[in-house]
């Protein structure tokens, strides 16, 4: 069970990366690039993308392109909430699971009883480019 | 020497800094949107469910369709990597079935969704249940349109499911713990799993299932105010 959802993930970290290289190659084309430089990508910690998996698709997929080589920026963002009843802002809390000592994320406002809402870290965003052009 | 204020043409070898800021995820939810408001224009409820492998969605939908036909109009799309078995088994029921095929990919999207929603006749139907691909992890980044996530989680998935895969819960607006029948063999305490599901979200609605009998059916379907 564990190992066939390890593979599910690592699929969906290489499903979003073709997308990603897709775009980038789609815009490096626009500008009849020769080669690109640099893509500088933001992830959201609330997204289920695994840096390092996507790092591994991304150097699989961009072999023999003209994005092979190209320099991988990562820039991650924190999940951020906002409560619906007090307005509190911040990172996502945790709480303690009593039975096997492990924290949890929860929708719990940290602040009063209402519940929060998710306003960020579920980006997958392809920030900008850097192109060789002739 | 005179300098060019605006370069017209690269040089040989030039370097251009472009700011895509396209988010794929972000895509995602904006065609999700067009689904639901499509929905809403019809007056179609549609309900988004997802769950590991083999943990009852298909049982819980055949179920609810036994429950609320002559109440509903109802069809239902599957997202399957490449078999139409659960579609068949729905259909048995008189729900037209759209079997959605992922092929590689280990969730259903809001653009393939989109797709099979042209293939119904929406003025037809009144409910639209969605069996997502069977997965913990990635359907929940997928948002399809639908009014309402449900998550189907079963006790053979261990006494760790809830704590361990959270982020599917976040989103989850009702969660059937399944296969209660089976929860003393497998030494698995459904209300620790209820708990765990209330802390991660307090806002889900909880419903402990069988879905192969159809005990607590009704309390899934009370809980969609079906
Ligand atoms: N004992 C027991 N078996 C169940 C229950 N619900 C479903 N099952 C059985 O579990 C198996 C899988 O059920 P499905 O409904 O096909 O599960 P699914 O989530 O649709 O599976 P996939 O679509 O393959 O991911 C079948 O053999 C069902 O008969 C239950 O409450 N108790
Ligand atoms: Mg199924
Ligand atoms: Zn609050």
């Amino acid at each position: 069970m564990t190992s066939l959802l390890a593979s599910c993930s690592v699929l969906h970290e290489f499903s979003m990366t073709s997308q990603i290289v897709k775009n980038v190659l789609d815009e490096a084309k626009k500008h009849n690039a020769k080669k690109v430089a640099e893509v500088h990508l933001v992830i959201g910690k609330l997204t289920f993308l695994g840096l390092e998996q996507v790092r591994f698709s991304y150097k699989v997929l961009t072999e023999g392109s003209i994005m092979e080589n190209s320099k991988l920026l990562i820039e991650t963002k924190d999940g951020a909430v906002k409560c619906s009843s007090c307005g509190y802002e911040g990172n996502l809390s945790t709480k303690d699971d009593p039975l096997y000592h492990m924290p949890v994320p929860t929708l719990q406002c940290p602040n009063c009883a209402g519940t929060v809402n998710i306003i960020g870290g579920r980006e997958c965003l392809i920030k900008s480019v850097k192109l060789v052009v002739k | 020497m005179v300098r060019l204020k605006e370069v017209v043409e690269a040089e040989e070898g030039e370097v251009y800094d472009i700011e895509l800021e396209a988010d794929l995820l972000e895509a995602n939810r904006r065609l999700a949107e067009k689904n639901r408001e499509l929905l809403q224009r019809y007056d179609v409820k549609a309900i988004d469910i997802m769950g590991a492998i083999g943990s009852g969605k298909t049982s819980l939908i055949e179920k609810m369709v036994q429950a609320l036909t002559g109440k509903y109009r109802i069809a239902a799309f599957k997202g399957d990597l490449t078999t139409t078995i659960d579609a068949e088994r729905i259909e048995r029921h008189g729900a037209k079935t759209v079997t959605i095929t992922t092929g590689k990919e280990c969730h259903l999207d809001a653009n393939l969704v989109g797709k099979a929603l042209q293939r119904l006749d929406l003025k037809e139907i009144d409910l639209l249940l969605i069996e997502n691909v069977g997965n913990l992890i990635c359907p929940a980044e997928f948002p399809l349109g639908a009014d309402q996530r449900a998550v189907v989680v079963s006790v053979t998935e261990g006494p760790y499911m809830v704590i361990k895969h959270p982020f599917i819960f976040i989103d989850a607006d009702v969660v059937a713990i399944n296969k209660m029948d089976l929860a003393d063999a497998m030494g698995v305490d459904m209300k620790k799993l209820a708990s765990d599901v209330k802390r991660t979200n307090p806002k889900a609605k909880v419903a402990l299932t069988n879905c192969r009998s159809g005990e607590g059916v009704k309390e899934v379907i009370d809980a969609l105010q079906l």
